[in-house]
């Protein structure tokens, strides 16, 4: 199905199903409905539901036989808000949150997936995820900053296409190097779409391109072999320099150690000497195995046909447990780049389920991503109902999350109905003006486990007297509220519900509901209901259930 | 990780917020507020005189008088006999038997982005490792839980070129420092300028129109949703973002805080220290410093309207750097006395370094380029034995001809000096331990003690 097909279907609220049978409850119309998903072409939907179901048999055996009880389902308003920051990075718009609270047919998760699988958001967000996982040395590399537009641009274009996985990896590796790589050249080709920053944030050195290749596509953290066999695993210097001569024929032809300048390639060398040892080594893959080399095929161009074949024993399974990693905090293997001797993934079975069934489907992300999120293990509550809960690899509920940068400034955004006009991101930002580059700064990428994020002195002052958060919560110049406290026709409690659907995607519970009136209805220290009310968000904005995904 | 990782992980932050979960959650903040540590023990503090750029060698504390690459300025006699410095730091001179130049620093990386990691970190920026800064590192060691002010300032860092380089790396954003005064943007190193608004805390003061009445309405409001999220939710991310709003609190409320009134001091000391941003810096980290905070860091960028890569003198070197060491001395040589007219300079360690040295040989335009093969870096004061110098340089100064210094060995002294084990461990964000300092380092025993 093309891809204007699909959006055509499902791209909108209120599709034809929605349209034709609204409110879809009965047992014999939902199979109706189920049948005619299928007979409108969508093939893929079942195979979606059997990828969440493999997910869910194995979850759930392992703790039917270590005696967890899961939480329950979450409910719809937990569900799309966690699923809008995993796939379109920010909360939903309270219009759309409405509008999904209401729609009660059975197959309103999947459609909702769907439809930002299709936005433009997905693109933006998962661009700065996987620059995140490609580049995570840009901060301390000046040429990457340059070039990391021309990369983001890159993911961009794959993303908008959903170019698969194999093939992305593949024209990654196999980029063209020869030529002027200086920082010069790259000031003065800032506009050009190429993943060419992934190298030279890597010095376009064999033995850093060896280390992070094997960690970031095959979860192998070889460098430790670099220097020495690595104590707890089984790798050997040779193994890691012999996979490091793959990269052996790129050659930087200045003098000078550190900066890059003209780059050039010796397709056809296939090995290299130990640097300070004398020891010559044989490309060889990671497996042990030696290539079948063929002639006027470089050294690069082998080692990714090997490494994005469907048989490679370890491409699906580390992009596989990186993915899952994103919408549950944790991994199967945690860390998601680590598949060492010494760390075994939590559901080795579902591990290699998952990954040959991503291989199966050509190692579509989108397909990946709608099964997920379509499995009843995503869909948890994150609120602990039972101390078996505890566990985070068990996946008995959803584990709270940090937020990126980006994910809390636009969050924000969204809440308080800011709007920053688009501005072409310039080339080579020294300077991030704006309150949205204050934010990525502040807030930049901690690299811990989402799941133990921690948050800083400058953070929480930030957030509680930053000018930002200040102007949100400021009755004369925010929009969301001064849309809720001046609109006419409401009382009270509509206005803190229009609030809390607003910045946490849900509506109060009857004793916070209570609580707040009282307090708004007294008008609090300033003794007005309108600035009450503004006390009311600002203690929203700066809340844990704000400031994390769960 | 292995679940060892992990429990120490969460012991910390438990530890952190240690009695501040107590069941009357909407209570926290007062809770909270009074918490503050009773300990009275004063433990070793660390100033860092960070020279952006990469300072000469060779124009101020290993200086090579008769060469061709000694350059334009003369040596002076210092208080200590037979050790000479430049004639541009006449204050820092009188003051040399606190002082350890090291003139053998041997760093092999010449590239400022990395070479910024490397010293500031103690590693090379190497795939997924986030090394912290040394601040986040030591105060981490030497900072107390629960204090008024965060454990770790920095001044006017200059952190667009390696902006890791100044972060807390895989310690988290607990261990990141208060960063005053935006070196990012130019804040001039001239007279007349109100070095104490570009000193202040950012967000530190409550927005406009808001009072203590009303702001406390507010956080008890937040103290209802936290309790509420806490209880549901419980785990690492919400215990953090409690903790670090409580700090934010505590510190917004605290009479420490004053410790930025740079006003509060006597008009003729501020003079001394120099009427611009590095000398008003490095009064602000004396007061710090006697409020207990355990690391401070002042960077010095630049004079003037050249306030970005200053030492970076590929030009016009002995212009650049004259004006630079008008700066610098009186501000250093300030903060040496001051400290020890309080009696605090025997527990505050001083370090002064760049990430590397510059060119001994003069180029065309009068300047020298970069250079970590043979460079100088001075430590002094608290956990020092002052007025001896470490290592030496050839004739020229191209190379090190006795006891060359690796970062790492740097990092063992200043633990030694700090009585810091360097053995201590910290868990990375791949998992894997990091020491302190690197087991194979050696630290610089006979200037540490």
């Amino acid at each position: 199905m093309t891809q204007t097909a699909r959006s055509h279907r499902f791209g909108k609220k209120g599709s034809r199903f929605n349209v034709l049978f609204p409110r879809t409850r009965s047992l014999s119309l939902a199979c109706f409905t189920g049948v005619m998903l299928i007979f409108v072409g969508d093939a893929l939907a079942d195979e979606v539901q059997n990828l969440a179901d493999l997910i869910d048999r194995r979850i759930e055996a392992r703790w039917k036989s270590d005696g967890v009880t899961p939480a329950p389902r979450a409910g719809d308003a937990e569900f799309l808000r966690r699923v809008s920051l995993h796939v379109a990075g920010s909360i939903p718009p309270v219009a759309d949150a409405r509008q999904f609270l209401r729609d009660e047919s059975l197959d309103q998760r999947r459609r909702l997936v769907d439809q930002v699988l299709e936005s433009p958001h997905y693109i933006t967000n998962f661009s700065n995820f996987w620059t995140r996982v490609m580049m995570p040395e840009s901060a301390t590399d000046l040429q990457g900053q340059a070039q990391r537009p021309g990369f983001q641009a890159w993911l961009r274009q794959h993303l908008g296409n959903n170019t698969h996985y194999d093939t992305m990896v593949h024209e990654l590796l196999t980029t063209k190097l020869e030529g002027d790589r200086s920082m010069n050249s790259a000031l003065q080709n800032t506009g050009t779409v190429s993943p060419i920053a992934f190298f030279t944030t890597k010095q376009i050195k064999p033995e850093n391109l060896a280390a992070a290749t094997s960690r970031m596509f095959l979860g192998i953290r070889i460098e430790c072999a670099q220097c020495h066999n690595h104590p707890y695993d089984s790798w050997k210097q040779e193994q890691f320099w012999g996979y490091a001569a793959f990269f052996a024929g790129i050659e930087r032809t200045t003098r000078n150690e550190e900066a890059i300048g003209q780059v050039r390639e010796v397709f056809d060398r296939r090995e290299l000497t130990i640097p300070d040892h004398e020891t010559v080594v044989q490309a060889t893959y990671l497996d042990g195995t030696q290539p079948q080399w063929k002639s006027r095929i470089s050294s690069r161009k082998t080692l990714a046909d090997w490494m994005t074949a469907k048989q490679n024993p370890y491409f699906a399974k580390a992009v596989v447990n990186r993915l899952w990693g994103h919408f549950f905090g944790v991994g199967i293997v945690d860390p998601i780049d680590d598949f060492g001797g010494t760390n075994k993934p939590s559901h080795p079975e579902l591990l290699d389920e998952l990954a040959a069934d991503f291989a199966a489907h050509d190692f579509d992300l989108k397909y990946l991503i709608r099964g997920i999120t379509a499995s009843q293990t995503y869909q948890r509550t994150s609120r602990k109902t039972h101390d078996s809960q505890n566990e985070p690899q068990q996946f008995a509920r959803m584990a709270v999350q940090g937020l990126t940068g980006e994910q809390l400034f636009d969050s924000i955004a969204v809440a308080v109905g800011h709007l920053e006009s688009f501005q072409q991101q310039q080339p080579f930002q020294f300077n991030q003006n704006g309150a949205r580059g204050e934010f990525l700064e502040l807030f930049a990428p901690d690299n811990n486990s989402p799941t133990e994020r921690q948050t800083s002195i400058l953070q929480a002052l930030a957030l509680m007297n930053g000018q930002f958060t200040s102007a949100a919560t400021n009755v004369d110049q925010s929009s969301t509220l001064t849309a809720v406290v001046e609109f006419p026709w409401m009382k009270t409690p509509d206005r803190i519900n229009a609030l809390y659907l607003s910045a946490l995607t849900r509506k109060p519970r009857p004793d916070e509901l209570e609580r707040l009136t009282k307090y708004v209805d007294s008008g609090g220290p300033s003794t007005n209901q309108k600035q009450a009310m503004a006390d009311v968000f600002w203690a929203l904005l700066n809340s844990s259930e704000f400031l994390f995904n769960h | 990780m292995t679940d060892r990782a992990r429990l120490t992980r969460r012991d910390l932050i438990k530890l952190s917020a240690c009695g501040a979960f107590g069941s009357s959650m909407s209570r926290w903040l007062p809770a909270l507020a009074n918490e503050v540590s009773k300990s009275t023990d004063r433990r070793r503090s660390v100033i860092l005189l960070w020279m952006t750029g990469g300072p000469p060698q060779t124009d101020t504390f290993d200086m090579k008088p008769g060469h061709e690459n000694g350059g334009q300025f003369k040596p002076i006699d210092t208080s200590v006999p037979g050790i000479q410095i430049c004639e541009h730091l006449p204050q820092v001179a009188k003051l040399m038997q606190h002082c350890a130049p090291i003139r053998s620093m041997s760093t092999k990386e010449g590239d400022h982005t990395r070479a910024t990691y490397l010293l500031r970190t103690g590693n090379l920026p190497q795939g997924p490792i986030d090394y912290p800064t040394l601040g986040s590192l030591f105060s981490k060691e030497l900072g107390k839980e629960n204090s008024d002010l965060p454990n770790f300032v920095a001044v006017a860092p200059y952190t667009q070129f390696s902006p890791a380089a100044y972060g807390p790396g895989f310690l988290g954003p607990k261990f990141a420092p208060l960063v005053v005064g935006d070196a990012n943007r130019v804040v001039a190193n001239t007279p007349g300028t109100n070095y104490d608004q570009s000193l202040a805390v950012k967000n530190l003061s409550l927005p406009q129109g808001i009072n203590v009445e009303r702001a406390d309405a507010r956080l008890s409001l937040l103290g209802d949703l936290e309790s509420d999220f806490a209880t549901q939710r419980p785990g690492l991310n919400s215990e953090s973002h409690q903790s670090a709003y409580a700090a934010a609190v505590r510190m917004m409320r605290s009479e420490a805080v004053k410790a930025f009134n740079l006003d509060d001091e006597d008009a003729k000391l501020r003079d001394a220290y120099g009427r611009n941003q590095f000398g008003q810096a490095c009064l602000l980290a004396r007061r710090l410093v006697e409020r207990g905070v355990p690391f401070v860091e002042v960077s010095l960028n630049g004079v003037g309207n050249n306030q970005t890569f200053a030492w970076d003198t590929h030009a016009q070197n002995f212009t650049s750097v004259k004006s630079l060491l008008g700066v610098l001395d009186p501000a250093w040589a300030t903060l040496m006395s001051d400290l020890k007219d309080r009696g605090l300079l025997d527990s505050t360690m001083i370090v002064w370094m760049g990430e590397f040295g510059r060119t001994p040989k003069i180029n065309p335009q009068m300047g020298r380029d970069h250079f970590p093969n043979a460079w100088s870096s001075v430590l002094c004061g608290g956990g020092i034995k002052g007025g001896q110098v470490v290592g030496k340089t050839s004739d020229d100064g191209m190379k090190v001809d006795d006891r060359p210094v690796s970062v790492q060995d740097l990092f063992a002294t200043m633990c030694k000096g700090l009585g810091l084990d360097s053995m201590k461990q910290n868990v990375s964000n791949v998992g894997r331990p990091i020491r302190l300092a690197d087991p194979a380092a050696k630290p610089i025993t006979e200037i540490v003690g």
